[in-house]
Protein backbone atom coordinates (compact mmCIF):
# COMPACT_ATOMS: atom_id res chain seq x y z
CA UNK A 1 0.00 0.00 0.00
CA UNK A 2 1.93 2.87 -1.03
CA UNK A 3 -0.93 5.63 -0.60
CA UNK A 4 0.18 8.86 0.74
CA UNK A 5 -1.52 10.04 4.03
CA UNK A 6 -1.72 13.81 4.45
CA UNK A 7 -0.81 14.71 7.96
CA UNK A 8 -2.24 17.53 9.79
CA UNK A 9 0.45 20.24 9.75
CA UNK A 10 -1.57 21.01 12.87
CA UNK A 11 1.06 17.98 13.94
CA UNK A 12 4.18 20.19 12.74
CA UNK A 13 3.08 23.03 14.45
CA UNK A 14 2.33 21.42 17.99
CA UNK A 15 4.24 18.53 17.92
CA UNK A 16 7.42 18.36 15.99
CA UNK A 17 8.90 21.72 17.10
CA UNK A 18 7.38 22.04 20.96
CA UNK A 19 9.37 18.56 21.29
CA UNK A 20 12.63 19.39 20.01
CA UNK A 21 12.08 23.25 21.84
CA UNK A 22 11.87 21.23 25.22
CA UNK A 23 14.37 18.76 24.66
CA UNK A 24 16.91 21.58 23.89
CA UNK A 25 15.39 23.31 26.86
CA UNK A 26 15.46 20.60 29.03
CA UNK A 27 19.73 19.72 27.83
CA UNK A 28 20.46 23.48 28.51
CA UNK A 29 18.67 22.98 32.16
CA UNK A 30 20.93 20.16 32.68
CA UNK A 31 24.00 21.62 31.41
CA UNK A 32 23.76 24.72 34.20
CA UNK A 33 22.76 22.24 37.01
CA UNK A 34 25.65 19.86 36.19
CA UNK A 35 27.60 22.82 36.43
CA UNK A 36 26.70 23.86 39.64
CA UNK A 37 26.48 20.55 41.05
CA UNK A 38 29.96 19.47 40.02
CA UNK A 39 32.22 18.65 42.50
CA UNK A 40 36.21 19.79 42.18
CA UNK A 41 37.97 16.14 42.30
CA UNK A 42 40.80 16.21 43.80
CA UNK A 43 42.98 13.98 41.97
CA UNK A 44 44.67 10.57 43.11
CA UNK A 45 48.43 11.26 43.78
CA UNK A 46 48.38 7.63 42.40
CA UNK A 47 46.47 7.53 39.12
CA UNK A 48 48.27 10.95 38.12
CA UNK A 49 51.52 9.24 38.61
CA UNK A 50 50.46 6.32 36.73
CA UNK A 51 49.48 8.52 33.88
CA UNK A 52 52.76 10.12 33.89
CA UNK A 53 54.22 7.28 33.53
CA UNK A 54 52.48 6.37 31.02
CA UNK A 55 53.39 9.26 29.04
CA UNK A 56 57.21 8.87 29.97
CA UNK A 57 56.85 5.25 28.91
CA UNK A 58 55.57 6.27 25.65
CA UNK A 59 58.06 8.83 25.00
CA UNK A 60 60.78 6.37 25.63
CA UNK A 61 59.25 4.28 23.36
CA UNK A 62 58.92 6.79 20.37
CA UNK A 63 62.37 8.52 20.73
CA UNK A 64 64.42 5.38 21.94
CA UNK A 65 66.62 5.68 18.93
CA UNK A 66 67.60 9.21 19.80
CA UNK A 67 69.58 8.39 23.33
CA UNK A 68 72.72 6.35 23.43
CA UNK A 69 72.02 2.62 24.09
CA UNK A 70 73.53 2.27 28.24
CA UNK A 71 70.88 5.42 28.97
CA UNK A 72 67.82 3.51 27.07
CA UNK A 73 68.80 0.08 28.29
CA UNK A 74 68.85 1.87 32.36
CA UNK A 75 65.83 2.96 31.27
CA UNK A 76 63.96 0.29 30.45
CA UNK A 77 65.58 -1.47 32.96
CA UNK A 78 63.80 0.91 35.29
CA UNK A 79 60.65 0.80 33.86
CA UNK A 80 60.30 -3.13 33.08
CA UNK A 81 62.22 -4.94 35.83
CA UNK A 82 60.61 -7.24 38.34
CA UNK A 83 60.68 -6.10 41.35
CA UNK A 84 60.40 -2.28 41.38
CA UNK A 85 59.94 -0.97 38.12
CA UNK A 86 57.58 1.19 37.31
CA UNK A 87 55.57 -0.56 35.12
CA UNK A 88 55.39 -3.58 36.37
CA UNK A 89 51.79 -4.60 37.95
CA UNK A 90 51.99 -7.19 40.68
CA UNK A 91 49.44 -10.12 40.07
CA UNK A 92 47.52 -9.15 42.83
CA UNK A 93 46.63 -6.05 42.34
CA UNK A 94 45.55 -6.36 38.91
CA UNK A 95 41.71 -7.45 39.02
CA UNK A 96 41.39 -4.15 41.59
CA UNK A 97 39.78 -1.54 39.80
CA UNK A 98 36.12 -2.38 40.50
CA UNK A 99 36.52 -2.69 43.65
CA UNK A 100 38.42 0.65 44.09
CA UNK A 101 35.78 2.44 41.92
CA UNK A 102 32.66 1.33 44.57
CA UNK A 103 35.00 1.89 47.40
CA UNK A 104 35.62 5.05 46.95
CA UNK A 105 33.11 7.26 48.11
CA UNK A 106 34.34 10.16 45.90
CA UNK A 107 34.20 8.86 43.10
CA UNK A 108 31.14 6.54 43.78
CA UNK A 109 28.80 9.65 44.73
CA UNK A 110 30.24 11.31 41.51
CA UNK A 111 29.32 9.27 39.04
CA UNK A 112 25.86 8.04 40.44
CA UNK A 113 25.57 12.24 40.11
CA UNK A 114 26.30 11.94 36.84
CA UNK A 115 24.33 9.30 36.05
CA UNK A 116 20.81 10.65 38.06
CA UNK A 117 21.08 13.99 35.87
CA UNK A 118 21.06 11.63 33.16
CA UNK A 119 18.87 8.91 33.73
CA UNK A 120 16.07 11.18 35.34
CA UNK A 121 15.72 13.98 33.06
CA UNK A 122 15.23 11.07 29.43
CA UNK A 123 12.93 9.41 32.08
CA UNK A 124 10.61 12.01 32.72
CA UNK A 125 10.91 13.60 28.99
CA UNK A 126 10.03 9.76 27.56
CA UNK A 127 7.30 9.35 29.59
CA UNK A 128 5.66 12.62 29.00
CA UNK A 129 5.85 12.24 25.23
CA UNK A 130 4.21 8.92 25.87
CA UNK A 131 1.40 10.16 27.74
CA UNK A 132 0.57 13.45 25.54
CA UNK A 133 2.01 12.53 21.56
CA UNK A 134 1.50 8.86 21.28
CA UNK A 135 -1.65 7.13 19.39
CA UNK A 136 -1.17 9.41 16.19
CA UNK A 137 1.01 9.42 13.34
CA UNK A 138 3.21 12.47 14.15
CA UNK A 139 5.89 12.10 11.23
CA UNK A 140 6.92 10.80 7.35
CA UNK A 141 10.52 8.88 7.28
CA UNK A 142 11.62 10.50 3.44
CA UNK A 143 13.10 6.39 3.29
CA UNK A 144 11.35 3.39 2.86
CA UNK A 145 12.04 0.97 5.66
CA UNK A 146 10.89 -2.86 6.30
CA UNK A 147 8.58 -4.15 8.19
CA UNK A 148 11.14 -5.35 11.25
CA UNK A 149 10.92 -1.68 12.26
CA UNK A 150 7.02 -1.43 12.69
CA UNK A 151 7.27 -2.18 16.62
CA UNK A 152 10.22 0.07 17.42
CA UNK A 153 8.58 3.49 15.38
CA UNK A 154 5.54 2.76 15.63
CA UNK A 155 4.71 1.81 18.78
CA UNK A 156 1.58 3.67 19.82
CA UNK A 157 -0.36 3.36 16.32
CA UNK A 158 -2.47 0.21 16.45
CA UNK A 159 -2.89 0.24 12.66
CA UNK A 160 -0.43 -2.43 11.05
CA UNK A 161 -1.47 -1.25 7.37
CA UNK A 162 0.00 1.95 7.84
CA UNK A 163 3.32 1.97 5.91
CA UNK A 164 6.44 1.71 8.19
CA UNK A 165 7.58 4.98 7.18
CA UNK A 166 4.86 7.15 9.56
CA UNK A 167 5.87 7.00 12.87
CA UNK A 168 5.04 8.03 15.83
CA UNK A 169 6.18 10.98 18.23
CA UNK A 170 8.80 8.69 20.18
CA UNK A 171 10.62 8.27 17.08
CA UNK A 172 11.22 12.01 16.56
CA UNK A 173 12.13 11.59 20.45
CA UNK A 174 14.90 9.51 20.15
CA UNK A 175 15.71 11.08 17.10
CA UNK A 176 16.34 14.43 18.74
CA UNK A 177 18.06 13.18 21.61
CA UNK A 178 21.38 11.97 19.49
CA UNK A 179 20.73 14.46 17.11
CA UNK A 180 20.80 17.36 19.01
CA UNK A 181 24.32 16.59 20.42
CA UNK A 182 25.29 19.04 17.41
CA UNK A 183 23.06 21.58 18.45
CA UNK A 184 24.40 21.59 22.13
CA UNK A 185 27.85 21.40 21.48
CA UNK A 186 27.05 24.75 19.16
CA UNK A 187 25.50 26.54 21.50
CA UNK A 188 26.84 25.30 25.17
CA UNK A 189 30.87 25.09 23.99
CA UNK A 190 32.69 22.23 23.72
CA UNK A 191 32.19 20.56 27.42
CA UNK A 192 28.17 20.10 27.96
CA UNK A 193 26.65 17.23 30.37
CA UNK A 194 24.73 17.03 27.76
CA UNK A 195 27.07 14.26 25.63
CA UNK A 196 25.27 11.07 26.89
CA UNK A 197 26.43 9.23 24.09
CA UNK A 198 29.99 9.97 24.73
CA UNK A 199 29.61 9.12 28.24
CA UNK A 200 27.91 5.79 27.96
CA UNK A 201 30.88 4.60 25.29
CA UNK A 202 33.01 5.94 28.17
CA UNK A 203 31.44 4.68 30.73
CA UNK A 204 32.09 0.84 29.20
CA UNK A 205 35.51 1.49 29.30
CA UNK A 206 36.32 2.77 32.93
CA UNK A 207 37.28 0.54 35.29
CA UNK A 208 40.53 -0.99 33.54
CA UNK A 209 42.28 2.47 32.09
CA UNK A 210 45.57 2.40 34.57
CA UNK A 211 46.90 -1.15 35.09
CA UNK A 212 45.74 -2.79 31.77
CA UNK A 213 47.40 0.04 29.90
CA UNK A 214 50.30 -0.32 32.48
CA UNK A 215 50.75 -3.99 31.57
CA UNK A 216 50.50 -3.15 27.58
CA UNK A 217 53.52 -0.01 27.68
CA UNK A 218 55.57 -2.50 29.56
CA UNK A 219 54.96 -5.54 26.73
CA UNK A 220 55.69 -3.08 24.08
CA UNK A 221 58.67 -1.13 25.86
CA UNK A 222 60.36 -5.04 25.92
CA UNK A 223 60.13 -5.00 22.24
CA UNK A 224 61.49 -2.09 21.63
CA UNK A 225 64.71 -2.84 19.50
CA UNK A 226 67.72 -0.04 19.88
CA UNK A 227 68.69 1.57 16.80
CA UNK A 228 70.68 4.26 17.46
CA UNK A 229 70.15 6.89 14.78
CA UNK A 230 72.86 9.24 15.54
CA UNK A 231 75.39 7.98 13.51
CA UNK A 232 72.91 8.49 10.49
CA UNK A 233 73.54 12.29 12.07
CA UNK A 234 77.07 12.49 11.52
CA UNK A 235 76.50 12.27 7.27
CA UNK A 236 73.44 14.18 7.25
CA UNK A 237 75.41 16.96 9.35
CA UNK A 238 77.96 16.72 6.30
CA UNK A 239 76.05 16.70 3.59
CA UNK A 240 74.44 19.68 4.74
CA UNK A 241 78.04 21.53 5.91
CA UNK A 242 78.82 20.46 2.71
CA UNK A 243 75.77 21.60 0.55
CA UNK A 244 76.71 25.29 3.15
CA UNK A 245 80.13 25.50 2.37
CA UNK A 246 79.98 25.03 -1.48
CA UNK B 1 58.94 26.30 21.66
CA UNK B 2 58.07 29.65 19.90
CA UNK B 3 57.58 29.66 16.03
CA UNK B 4 59.36 31.77 13.85
CA UNK B 5 56.12 33.35 12.66
CA UNK B 6 55.22 33.98 16.11
CA UNK B 7 58.45 35.48 16.99
CA UNK B 8 57.76 38.19 14.35
CA UNK B 9 54.72 39.13 14.94
CA UNK B 10 55.42 39.31 18.84
CA UNK B 11 58.00 41.42 17.76
CA UNK B 12 55.96 43.76 15.44
CA UNK B 13 53.46 44.16 17.72
CA UNK B 14 55.76 45.54 19.99
CA UNK B 15 57.28 47.52 18.03
CA UNK B 16 53.44 48.87 17.23
CA UNK B 17 53.13 49.19 21.07
CA UNK B 18 56.16 51.46 21.69
CA UNK B 19 55.78 53.73 19.47
CA UNK B 20 52.38 54.30 20.29
CA UNK B 21 50.18 52.71 17.51
CA UNK B 22 47.93 50.90 19.70
CA UNK B 23 47.48 46.93 19.36
CA UNK B 24 48.75 47.20 23.38
CA UNK B 25 45.64 44.25 24.08
CA UNK B 26 46.83 42.13 21.15
CA UNK B 27 50.38 42.01 22.29
CA UNK B 28 49.65 41.40 26.01
CA UNK B 29 47.83 38.38 24.91
CA UNK B 30 50.13 37.06 22.42
CA UNK B 31 52.70 37.36 25.18
CA UNK B 32 50.64 35.44 27.59
CA UNK B 33 49.70 32.76 25.11
CA UNK B 34 53.13 31.99 24.02
CA UNK B 35 54.32 32.34 28.20
CA UNK B 36 57.18 34.94 26.91
CA UNK B 37 58.72 37.03 30.14
CA UNK B 38 59.31 40.58 29.32
CA UNK B 39 58.15 41.99 32.70
CA UNK B 40 59.33 45.77 31.68
CA UNK B 41 57.18 45.94 28.81
CA UNK B 42 54.32 43.92 29.50
CA UNK B 43 54.00 46.31 32.85
CA UNK B 44 53.78 49.53 30.82
CA UNK B 45 51.58 48.35 28.05
CA UNK B 46 49.50 47.12 30.72
CA UNK B 47 49.40 49.95 33.35
CA UNK B 48 48.54 52.45 30.16
CA UNK B 49 45.30 49.91 29.75
CA UNK B 50 44.22 49.67 33.32
CA UNK B 51 44.72 53.07 34.26
CA UNK B 52 42.36 54.37 31.56
CA UNK B 53 38.84 53.19 32.55
CA UNK B 54 37.44 53.72 29.11
CA UNK B 55 40.11 50.97 28.32
CA UNK B 56 39.59 48.94 31.00
CA UNK B 57 36.17 48.53 31.00
CA UNK B 58 35.98 47.47 26.87
CA UNK B 59 37.96 44.53 27.86
CA UNK B 60 35.14 43.16 30.08
CA UNK B 61 35.72 39.80 32.05
CA UNK B 62 39.52 39.99 30.48
CA UNK B 63 40.09 42.47 32.78
CA UNK B 64 40.91 40.33 35.92
CA UNK B 65 43.54 37.87 33.29
CA UNK B 66 45.69 41.71 32.51
CA UNK B 67 45.24 42.40 36.45
CA UNK B 68 47.26 38.95 36.81
CA UNK B 69 49.63 39.29 34.14
CA UNK B 70 50.33 42.84 35.44
CA UNK B 71 50.60 42.14 38.92
CA UNK B 72 53.41 39.03 37.75
CA UNK B 73 55.20 41.76 35.51
CA UNK B 74 55.50 44.65 38.26
CA UNK B 75 56.56 41.51 40.83
CA UNK B 76 59.57 40.76 38.08
CA UNK B 77 60.25 44.78 38.31
CA UNK B 78 59.95 44.79 41.72
CA UNK B 79 57.47 47.59 41.29
CA UNK B 80 55.77 46.02 44.93
CA UNK B 81 53.23 48.76 45.39
CA UNK B 82 51.69 48.50 42.06
CA UNK B 83 51.08 44.79 42.30
CA UNK B 84 49.88 45.69 45.53
CA UNK B 85 47.02 47.58 44.46
CA UNK B 86 46.56 44.50 41.56
CA UNK B 87 46.37 41.93 44.12
CA UNK B 88 44.04 44.10 45.95
CA UNK B 89 41.72 44.51 43.37
CA UNK B 90 41.44 41.10 42.45
CA UNK B 91 40.87 39.91 45.93
CA UNK B 92 37.91 42.25 46.20
CA UNK B 93 36.25 40.87 43.34
CA UNK B 94 37.59 37.13 44.10
CA UNK B 95 37.67 36.38 47.90
CA UNK B 96 39.12 32.94 48.71
CA UNK B 97 39.81 32.12 45.34
CA UNK B 98 43.61 29.86 45.00
CA UNK B 99 44.52 31.58 42.00
CA UNK B 100 44.54 35.15 43.77
CA UNK B 101 45.84 33.58 47.12
CA UNK B 102 48.96 32.10 44.81
CA UNK B 103 49.21 35.89 43.70
CA UNK B 104 49.44 37.06 47.66
CA UNK B 105 52.53 34.18 48.22
CA UNK B 106 54.43 35.05 45.35
CA UNK B 107 54.08 39.03 46.28
CA UNK B 108 55.31 37.55 49.92
CA UNK B 109 58.15 35.80 47.78
CA UNK B 110 58.77 38.90 46.09
CA UNK B 111 59.14 40.82 48.87
CA UNK B 112 61.40 38.48 50.57
CA UNK B 113 59.18 36.90 53.31
CA UNK B 114 60.41 33.78 53.35
CA UNK B 115 58.90 31.80 55.96
CA UNK B 116 55.38 33.55 55.29
CA UNK B 117 55.55 33.08 51.59
CA UNK B 118 56.57 29.20 52.79
CA UNK B 119 53.43 28.63 55.06
CA UNK B 120 51.26 30.14 52.67
CA UNK B 121 52.30 27.86 49.92
CA UNK B 122 51.51 24.69 52.37
CA UNK B 123 47.96 25.90 53.12
CA UNK B 124 47.28 26.05 49.52
CA UNK B 125 48.47 22.89 49.17
CA UNK B 126 46.49 21.56 51.80
CA UNK B 127 43.60 21.87 49.14
CA UNK B 128 45.03 20.50 46.89
CA UNK B 129 48.15 18.26 47.20
CA UNK B 130 49.04 18.06 43.86
CA UNK B 131 48.59 21.43 42.60
CA UNK B 132 51.49 21.78 39.85
CA UNK B 133 51.65 25.21 39.70
CA UNK B 134 52.02 25.60 43.76
CA UNK B 135 54.51 22.97 43.83
CA UNK B 136 56.85 24.37 41.58
CA UNK B 137 56.82 27.60 43.15
CA UNK B 138 58.06 26.12 46.16
CA UNK B 139 61.08 24.88 44.54
CA UNK B 140 61.24 28.33 43.05
CA UNK B 141 61.13 29.64 46.49
CA UNK B 142 63.87 27.30 47.62
CA UNK B 143 66.32 28.21 45.07
CA UNK B 144 65.59 31.78 45.68
CA UNK B 145 66.47 31.22 48.87
CA UNK B 146 69.50 30.01 47.94
CA UNK B 147 69.17 26.73 49.67
CA UNK B 148 70.43 24.66 46.07
CA UNK B 149 70.43 21.37 47.39
CA UNK B 150 67.40 21.35 49.02
CA UNK B 151 65.28 23.20 45.23
CA UNK B 152 66.90 19.76 43.95
CA UNK B 153 65.49 17.82 46.13
CA UNK B 154 61.42 19.37 45.75
CA UNK B 155 62.10 19.15 41.96
CA UNK B 156 63.00 15.54 41.92
CA UNK B 157 60.06 14.42 44.61
CA UNK B 158 57.70 16.68 42.18
CA UNK B 159 59.48 14.70 38.92
CA UNK B 160 58.71 11.12 41.13
CA UNK B 161 54.86 12.31 40.41
CA UNK B 162 54.75 14.70 37.49
CA UNK B 163 57.41 12.57 35.26
CA UNK B 164 56.55 13.49 31.84
CA UNK B 165 57.07 17.87 32.75
CA UNK B 166 59.42 18.66 30.51
CA UNK B 167 60.06 22.39 31.72
CA UNK B 168 60.83 20.61 35.13
CA UNK B 169 63.44 18.61 33.53
CA UNK B 170 65.03 21.69 31.93
CA UNK B 171 64.91 23.18 34.81
CA UNK B 172 66.78 20.64 37.04
CA UNK B 173 69.21 20.05 34.04
CA UNK B 174 70.24 23.47 34.52
CA UNK B 175 70.70 23.11 38.19
CA UNK B 176 72.60 20.11 37.81
CA UNK B 177 75.00 22.29 35.49
CA UNK B 178 75.61 25.21 37.99
CA UNK B 179 76.42 22.69 40.82
CA UNK B 180 79.01 21.26 37.82
CA UNK B 181 77.42 17.39 38.61
CA UNK B 182 77.20 16.50 34.93
CA UNK B 183 75.98 13.03 35.02
CA UNK B 184 73.06 14.00 36.33
CA UNK B 185 72.61 16.82 33.78
CA UNK B 186 73.45 14.52 30.98
CA UNK B 187 70.58 12.20 32.46
CA UNK B 188 67.86 14.99 32.85
CA UNK B 189 68.80 15.93 29.06
CA UNK B 190 68.53 12.21 27.79
CA UNK B 191 64.83 12.73 29.13
CA UNK B 192 64.53 15.98 27.67
CA UNK B 193 65.33 14.46 24.14
CA UNK B 194 63.08 11.98 24.61
CA UNK B 195 59.91 13.69 24.94
CA UNK B 196 61.13 16.48 22.07
CA UNK B 197 63.91 14.82 19.75
CA UNK B 198 63.36 17.46 17.16
CA UNK B 199 64.80 20.15 19.18
CA UNK B 200 68.21 20.82 18.42
CA UNK B 201 68.32 23.42 21.96
CA UNK B 202 68.27 20.03 24.15
CA UNK B 203 71.01 18.03 21.73
CA UNK B 204 73.22 20.58 21.82
CA UNK B 205 73.21 21.12 25.89
CA UNK B 206 73.69 17.26 25.86
CA UNK B 207 76.67 17.76 23.43
CA UNK B 208 78.15 20.19 25.78
CA UNK B 209 77.79 18.65 28.88
CA UNK B 210 78.77 15.08 27.57
CA UNK B 211 81.99 17.42 26.33
CA UNK B 212 82.51 18.51 29.57
CA UNK B 213 82.76 15.32 31.46
CA UNK B 214 85.35 14.01 29.20
CA UNK B 215 86.41 10.47 28.37
CA UNK B 216 86.54 8.57 24.60
CA UNK B 217 83.38 7.47 24.51
CA UNK B 218 81.64 10.98 25.94
CA UNK B 219 83.28 12.37 23.05
CA UNK B 220 82.38 10.37 20.50
CA UNK B 221 78.98 10.67 21.42
CA UNK B 222 79.26 14.40 22.21
CA UNK B 223 80.65 14.42 18.37
CA UNK B 224 77.42 13.08 17.14
CA UNK B 225 74.85 14.76 19.45
CA UNK B 226 76.77 18.14 17.77
CA UNK B 227 76.66 16.86 14.40
CA UNK B 228 72.54 15.82 14.91
CA UNK B 229 72.23 19.63 16.02
CA UNK B 230 74.03 20.80 12.73
CA UNK B 231 71.69 18.71 10.85
CA UNK B 232 68.58 20.13 12.51
CA UNK B 233 69.84 23.64 12.52
CA UNK B 234 70.83 23.62 8.93
CA UNK B 235 74.46 24.18 9.66
CA UNK B 236 73.90 27.80 11.09
CA UNK B 237 74.92 27.08 14.68
CA UNK B 238 78.36 28.03 15.28
CA UNK B 239 78.63 26.64 18.70
CA UNK B 240 77.61 23.00 17.02
CA UNK B 241 80.89 23.74 14.70
CA UNK B 242 82.91 25.05 16.95
CA UNK B 243 81.81 21.82 19.32
CA UNK B 244 82.71 19.52 16.39
CA UNK B 245 85.79 20.96 15.48
CA UNK B 246 86.89 20.52 19.63
CA UNK B 247 85.58 17.35 20.09
CA UNK B 248 87.74 16.40 16.96
CA UNK B 249 90.67 17.62 18.32
CA UNK B 250 90.18 16.23 21.87
CA UNK B 251 89.20 12.90 20.38
CA UNK B 252 92.69 12.44 18.24
CA UNK B 253 95.01 13.97 21.67
CA UNK B 254 93.51 11.34 23.52
CA UNK B 255 94.27 8.96 21.09
CA UNK B 256 97.13 10.07 19.72
CA UNK B 257 96.30 8.18 16.46
CA UNK B 258 96.53 4.86 17.36
CA UNK B 259 92.30 4.89 16.98
CA UNK B 260 91.22 4.72 13.04
CA UNK B 261 89.58 7.75 11.70
CA UNK B 262 86.54 6.93 12.22
CA UNK B 263 85.09 6.04 8.91
CA UNK B 264 82.10 7.32 9.04
CA UNK B 265 82.67 11.30 9.09
CA UNK B 266 86.03 11.95 7.73
CA UNK B 267 85.09 15.28 6.40
CA UNK B 268 83.19 16.71 9.05
CA UNK B 269 85.60 18.64 10.89
CA UNK B 270 86.80 20.07 7.88
CA UNK B 271 83.73 20.70 6.69
CA UNK B 272 83.04 22.57 9.93
CA UNK B 273 86.09 24.34 10.06
CA UNK B 274 85.08 25.93 6.40
CA UNK B 275 81.26 26.36 7.35
CA UNK B 276 82.51 28.70 10.59
CA UNK B 277 85.49 30.34 7.91
CA UNK B 278 82.60 31.60 5.89
CA UNK B 279 79.61 32.62 8.50
CA UNK B 280 82.75 34.77 9.95
CA UNK B 281 83.44 36.34 6.72
CA UNK B 282 80.06 37.34 6.24
CA UNK B 283 79.39 38.27 10.21
CA UNK B 284 82.45 39.28 11.81
CA UNK B 285 85.24 39.83 8.91
CA UNK B 286 87.70 41.55 11.81
CA UNK B 287 87.24 38.75 13.58
CA UNK B 288 88.48 35.82 10.26
CA UNK B 289 92.14 35.96 11.45
CA UNK B 290 91.00 35.28 15.01
CA UNK B 291 89.42 32.42 13.85
CA UNK B 292 91.52 31.23 11.13
CA UNK B 293 94.27 30.95 14.20
CA UNK B 294 92.32 29.05 16.45
CA UNK B 295 91.66 26.58 13.88
CA UNK B 296 95.43 26.04 12.76
CA UNK B 297 96.05 25.45 16.22
CA UNK B 298 93.23 22.33 16.62
CA UNK B 299 95.40 21.21 13.13
CA UNK B 300 92.32 21.55 11.43
CA UNK B 301 92.69 24.41 9.03
CA UNK B 302 95.53 25.11 6.59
Amino acid sequence: MAEDLVLDTAIRDWVLIPLSVVMVLIGVLRYFVSKMMRSSQTPDAKIVKEGQVIIRARNLRAAANFIPLKSFRARRVYFSNEENGLLHVPKGQAPNPQAQMFSDPNMAMDMMKKNLSMIIPQTLTFAWVNFFFSGFVAAKIPFPLTQRFRSMLQNGIDLSTVDVSYVSSRSWYFLNLFGLRGLFSLILGEENATDDTQRMMQMSGFGFDPSKSLGAEKDSLDIVQHEWALPKFEQRAEAVLRKLVS
Amino acid sequence: MVSKTEEAEVNRLESQADNGGGGEWEYLSLVRKLKLRRPDKVLKHGLTILNDPKKRSSLGHDEWTLYEQVAIAAMDCHCLDVAQDCIKVLQKKFPESKRVGRLEAMLLEAKGSWAEAEKAYLSLLEDNPLDQVILKRRVALTKAQGDISGAIQRLSEYLEVFMADHEAWRELAEIYVSLQMYKQAAFCYEELILSQPMIPLYHLAYADVLYTLGGLENLQTAKKYYASTIDLTGGKNNRALFGVCLCTFAVAQLTKGRYKEDKESPELQSLAAAALEKDYKLRAPSKLSLLGSTLRSLKLSS
